[in-house]
């Protein structure tokens, strides 16, 4: 009894469906191709092109390294935002709407401004350490979510359920363990995933801060986008295809998490 | 039985010990760089290499004066309006496959909107390039139907525009796709058991009912869109830059932080603007529709 989804809106729907997928199907397409320039339709076959990529050291070191900065990035994002929220949600905070105010602003202003206003800053300060920048650069577009997400979760969370179990006796550490943290576990993980991705996808911020030892996966695309023709770099593509894929999948299937809640 | 002992006690202070790291942080690292950028746009000018210190317009002046960098502001513009276009007509009928599609096709056509996300957006971009390039997919495509000189579109505004749909279209489905599903399905059956075509259904009931989506939607294409880089620089390479590459090559190449900042705080702004009339004008209506409704 669904006339809204009748076979018209599905069809607009698988089309342009089909047109979502389309850029991230042909580069598959293209990294098997045996000829040493990209075409379509791909000639012959041949995986000669992921295993260029995949004993290239720069390549290895650039992805280490982001998963490196977003690990970073992801535990000072949650040990400062994990606290925050707890204080927003648990506690009442004067001037609370400044605060949230100042806690959501970097989710509003273009993160090509905010970068290049921190290495403006950074410029004024002398500083030269690129890590730390770097730490810094994607932390401030990471807190936000962290925050909302975490704070999300400490608002859903069933309060006659502590006060029952602290009025049975359960000292405050096992009400933490025991009541409130299966109920917030699920607003730490989602903000923890996210800021790990937002940090390892991040161009806009690392494009200001990075340097030449310390170069983020998503500036490493691009310079190979940049200056080869070979199939190597359809190769590449693919292989950050088939990860966010994965990765995908394990958000969904392992740790159960939508990923439309990831996105909100 | 003694007194229960709770878990978030203590003074009244205790809030800001745990909201205060958090907020200082983003104070020092966000609202102070970017305050002082532009505080540098009007504080300061660069002629011929040399800062000039001292209040002034002249960096916001030389934006709208000078051609080139007119043009430029202009195609941000135009470019972020027409994405927010083309992402409104891709999501909706996605948008009400997954609010009134039933669970499974819903399920399906989130997890193909979303999954995109986490592919990153240089790698987004460059899947355009291969089916948009004179070798590309899409000229394949066009010679098997039989044009025989396919238009070649990497490299021009209208990739740009392509590729920005395709990068944001999931920021402006996903909120149209809440908004829908809270319209009350009962609306929608008394409008078609009154006589209402599907098209007239869409037009009169679902669109004016989801315009509190459709205006979020739009304030994050519009504003994620105006201010994309990498997307226009593989796209468009040097035919067809944005404001983000503008900022880029004055600050990277030419070193005129003044003028940069001034065009990052332009950028800025327009952004904040555009947040605000979207969301303005969306109420302004649904709330006259609403009204009407009633």
């Amino acid at each position: 009894m669904n006339e809204t989804a009748g076979p018209l809106l599905k069809i607009t729907a698988g089309i342009i469906l089909l047109i979502v997928i389309a850029p991230l199907v042909v580069p598959i397409l293209m990294s098997i191709s045996d000829t040493p320039y990209i075409v379509f339709p791909p000639q012959g076959f041949t995986l000669q092109w992921y295993g260029a990529v995949l004993a290239n050291p720069e390549a290895r070191g650039s992805f280490l390294f982001s998963l490196e900065l977003a690990g970073i990035v992801t535990a000072l994002s949650l040990a400062l935002g994990i606290p925050c929220a707890v204080g927003l949600t648990r506690y009442t905070v004067p001037g609370q709407n400044i605060v949230l105010g100042v806690i959501l602003s970097p989710l509003i202003v273009p993160l090509i401004v905010t970068g290049v206003a921190l290495l403006q800053l950074f410029a004024m300060l002398g500083s030269r350490a690129t890590m730390m920048q770097l730490v810094i650069g994607h932390t401030v577009i990471c807190l936000p979510y962290v925050i909302r997400s975490v704070s999300a979760s400490f608002l859903l969370v069933n309060r006659s359920l502590e006060d029952a179990a602290s009025v049975l006796g359960a000292p405050p550490h096992v009400v933490a363990a025991r009541v409130i943290w299966p109920q917030v576990r699920p607003g730490i993980l989602a903000g923890g995933i996210f800021s790990f991705i937002v940090s390892f996808d991040d161009y806009p911020i690392s494009m200001w801060l990075a340097d030449g030892n310390h170069f983020p996966v998503p500036l490493y695309l691009y310079t190979v986008i940049e200056r080869s023709f070979d199939p190597s770099i359809a190769a590449i593509a693919s292989l950050m295809i088939f990860f966010a894929l994965l990765l995908a999948l394990v958000i969904e299937k392992v740790f159960g998490i939508s990923l439309a809640r990831l996105a909100s | 039985m003694g007194r229960v002992r709770k878990l978030f006690s203590g003074n009244r202070y205790t809030g800001h010990l745990l909201v205060a790291p958090a907020v200082i942080f983003l104070a020092v690292w966000f609202l102070w760089p970017v305050l002082s950028m532009a505080w540098l746009s009007v504080s300061a000018r660069q002629v011929d290499g040399v800062m000039i210190d001292g209040f002034t317009l002249e960096n916001y002046a030389r934006l709208f004066s000078t051609d080139l960098y007119f043009r430029i502001l202009i195609r941000t513009v135009r470019v972020a309006l027409m994405t927010s276009l083309f992402a409104a007509l891709f999501a909706y009928p996605l948008a009400i496959a997954i609010a009134r599609g039933g669970p499974s096709l819903a399920r399906l056509v989130t997890f193909t909107i979303l999954a995109p996300l986490l592919v990153n957006v240089v790698v987004r971009s460059y899947g355009w390039q291969t089916i948009l390039n004179k070798t590309g997919a899409l000229a394949w495509a066009l010679k098997l139907v039989g044009v025989s000189n396919p238009p070649v579109l990497l490299y021009t505004e209208w990739a740009v525009l392509i590729a920005c749909v395709h990068v944001y279209m999931p920021f402006m489905a996903m909120p149209l796709a809440a908004a829908i599903g809270r319209i009350d399905r009962t609306v929608e059956e008394a409008a078609r058991v009154a006589g209402a075509t599907g098209l007239a259904v869409f037009l009169k009931v679902i669109f004016p009912l989801s315009l509190p989506g459709l205006a979020v939607g739009a304030s994050l294409v519009f504003s994620l869109s105006a201010a994309a880089y990498v997307t226009p620089q593989i796209l468009g390479g040097n035919f067809a830059p944005l404001l983000g590459t503008l900022v880029e090559q004055q600050i990277l190449t030419l070193n005129d932080w003044p003028f940069g900042a001034a065009i990052s705080t332009l950028l800025l702004a327009m952004v904040l603007a555009a947040n605000l009339l979207f969301l303005k004008l969306a109420n302004r209506h649904f709330a006259r529709w609403t009204a009407g409704a009633k």
